[in-house]
């Protein structure tokens, strides 16, 4: 009998910043839930937080049926009390990056390194045979990649995944969210442990930038003169001509492949 | 004035002083040599080196792409004189680094980010850490591999200090944003940093030595003996599938483009997503989702070939990030000339249909003769 997890996390109204479910982890959800109908396998839900969330009823209403929530404090790392909870799970699924705290992407990784279990990232798609996972990953630039692993595995999905899901006001009422009874304690500030400091996010970040130690008198000669900027210019020569020299081009930076 | 032979002007040709210092519009192409300014940039020599920064990052079609360079240019403004800059290379490399500001060039030509093999490349780059021992290691947060490896990274290295998507970096500190873009989190320089596109500008006042490593038989010696992520291959989406935002190839039409199909026929040839000008949707020739500029997309392409676009300001805002751009027009002194790497002058029609019977031509060629 295989295990088969989706971890949820609070997510953020992009312009209010109010609590609410994480676009990304409800498309992990949605993609759990597929494949758990289709094998028909439990399953499970989990949070590592707080039990009162608002967003948890978001997540009932999507179709988790039972959430289980390990209380973790605030300042406390979520990733030991994660490890020890999944550590005999064979699929686990959530979002690429959080919205909330860090929102470094780096959960998926460190649990990973931790489990000892391979990780596949950006999955668009997923199909489970016999254990054997297939997954459609996104790469960028209209490229798709059929990867095939075994589980144990973590996969993360991709914020583009064309996965449905439905928020059903019935399930909201309906799902249960337990909390689980060992509350972990506060081992470390953040997933890894860094420290930082807040500020309110109002100004432009600084671009870095080498800094240049010119004559007045260079300055000057550069603001005078109009540097061209323009490439070659092919003004001679007949259509097919004119055609060989772009296709030419082409080749020269290799932008096609013939 | 197309029809005639005269050879047209570029009426806004600048003004240059002459010997008495006087504005003159001079007519000959030859330069002032007063005013050529040095195109000869001086060599960073890093002198005692103690440490290193190391650079790590895939190479796109053995091509750098603009945020890769950024992350070079950022290592190399950081280092001081006493640190040299190395650079690794995950994929080929078809171009020199030394303008991107690398003392050191390591290339590992068969982890080609096409090929998923995480396991492989965390155990190269793990035995190219363990050989420099760098101080620091700079990686661009992109999705062609580098973020992926970077947080194995990170994860690998739990006892070392990290931080991903920083938005903004200096010699002490970096900041990224944090709870969902709301706060803007400060921290000090970590020994691990993912960098955002855009935090560091690529332009040096300087170059470096650009020294070439071999460690091409790192590859072989790092092959794990069982591997349960398996590569099945890539799939190609047709470019009429992509959106027009993540096309690698774009064509576009504007008003001098007086036959679609002939259009669409060389778009279909060259598998190229299709775009265009304002005149040319206003006109009902496309719908209004292939608009590129200001009001339409932006298109950040490899390739962007203009065909019949003058290239007003609002036309050049959309195709701003274009690396390569290929223009067909009849005016020499249109603005998009300017801005354009190629420009062919000329009627587009006739070249359009050139190419097309060229490359239709070389495709069969290539069919016939398979490597």
């Amino acid at each position: 009998m295989k295990k088969l997890a989706c971890l949820v996390s609070v997510g953020a109204h992009p312009v209010s910043h109010e609590a609410r479910y994480s676009r990304n982890d409800g498309l992990a959800l949605g993609l759990g839930l597929s494949i758990a109908n289709a094998q028909n396998m439990a399953l499970e839900v989990l949070h590592a937080g707080n039990v009162e969330s608002p967003a948890l009823l978001d997540y009932l209403a999507l179709g988790a049926n039972n959430i289980k929530v390990l209380p973790v404090s605030d300042d406390a790392n979520i990733l030991d009390s994660l490890v020890s909870e999944l550590n005999n799970t064979d699929l686990i699924l959530l979002g690429t990056r959080a919205e909330f705290d860090e929102d470094s992407g780096l959960l998926p990784y460190l649990l990973a390194e931790k489990l000892q279990i391979p990780l596949v990232n950006h999955a668009l798609d997923i199909d489970l045979k016999d254990g054997v996972l297939e997954i459609l990953q996104f790469l960028p630039k209209g490229k798709r990649r059929r990867i095939r692993v075994t589980l144990p595995a973590i996969v993360t999905v991709h914020p583009l995944a064309s996965i449905k899901t439905n928020y059903v006001f019935a399930k909201k009422v309906s799902g249960k969210i337990t909390s689980l009874a060992n509350a972990y304690q506060a081992t470390g500030l953040a997933i890894k442990q860094s420290a930082w400091t807040m500020q309110a996010n109002s100004r432009k970040p600084n671009k870095l930038k080498a800094r240049e130690h010119v004559s007045a008198h260079a300055r000057m000669l550069s603001a005078i003169s109009s540097e061209s900027k323009s490439g070659v210019v092919v003004n001679e020569g007949t259509s097919v001509e004119k055609a060989q020299v772009i296709l030419t081009y082409l080749r020269e930076h290799y932008l096609i492949d013939f | 004035l197309s029809q005639s032979h005269l050879k047209r002007i570029n009426p806004t040709r600048p003004l240059k002083p002459n010997q008495a210092g006087i504005k003159r519009i001079v007519l000959s192409t030859r330069e002032n040599p007063a005013i050529q300014k040095s195109t000869t940039k001086p060599i960073r020599t890093p002198v005692n080196v103690n440490q290193k920064i190391l650079v790590i990052l895939h190479s796109d079609n053995g091509m750098l792409d603009a945020h890769a360079r950024q992350s070079i240019a950022a290592a190399a403004i950081l280092a001081d004189i006493e640190t040299a800059v190395v650079v690794l290379v995950l994929g080929e490399l078809r171009e020199e680094l030394a303008e991107a500001g690398a003392d050191e060039v390591r290339v590992i030509p068969q982890l080609d980010y096409l090929h998923y093999q995480p396991n492989v490349e965390l155990a190269c780059v793990d035995a190219v850490i363990a050989d420099i021992e760098p101080v620091r290691i700079l990686m661009p947060d992109n999705f062609i591999g580098d973020g992926d490896l970077g947080r194995r990274l990170i994860a690998k290295y739990s006892n070392r200090t990290a931080a991903t998507q920083v938005v903004e970096i200096n010699a002490t500190q970096i900041g990224c944003y944090q709870k969902g873009g709301s706060q803007l989190g400060v921290m000090q320089l970590p020994d691990i940093v993912l960098i955002a596109a855009d935090a560091a500008e690529s332009k040096l006042p300087f170059v470096g030595a650009a020294v070439q490593k071999d460690c091409t038989n790192l590859f072989q010696t790092h092959l794990p003996s069982d591997n349960p992520i398996l590569d099945l291959g890539l799939e190609k989406l047709a470019a009429s599938d992509i959106a027009l935002e993540e096309a690698d190839f774009v064509i576009s039409a504007g008003n001098g483009v007086n036959r679609v199909d002939t259009f669409m026929q060389l778009a279909k040839v060259l598998d190229a997503a299709i775009g265009a000008s304002r005149v040319a949707v206003d006109d009902g020739k496309f719908s209004r989702d292939k608009q590129i500029g200001a009001t339409g997309k932006t298109v950040s392409a490899r390739a962007y070939l203009a065909i019949g676009i003058s290239g007003a300001v609002q036309h050049l805002q959309g195709i701003k990030d274009c690396r390569h751009v290929i223009v067909i027009n009849r005016d020499n002194s249109a603005p998009i000339v300017k801005r354009a790497n190629l420009s062919v002058i000329g009627d587009a029609e006739e070249v359009m249909h050139a190419l097309i019977t060229l490359v239709s031509e070389a495709k069969l060629n290539k069919e016939r003769t398979p490597e």
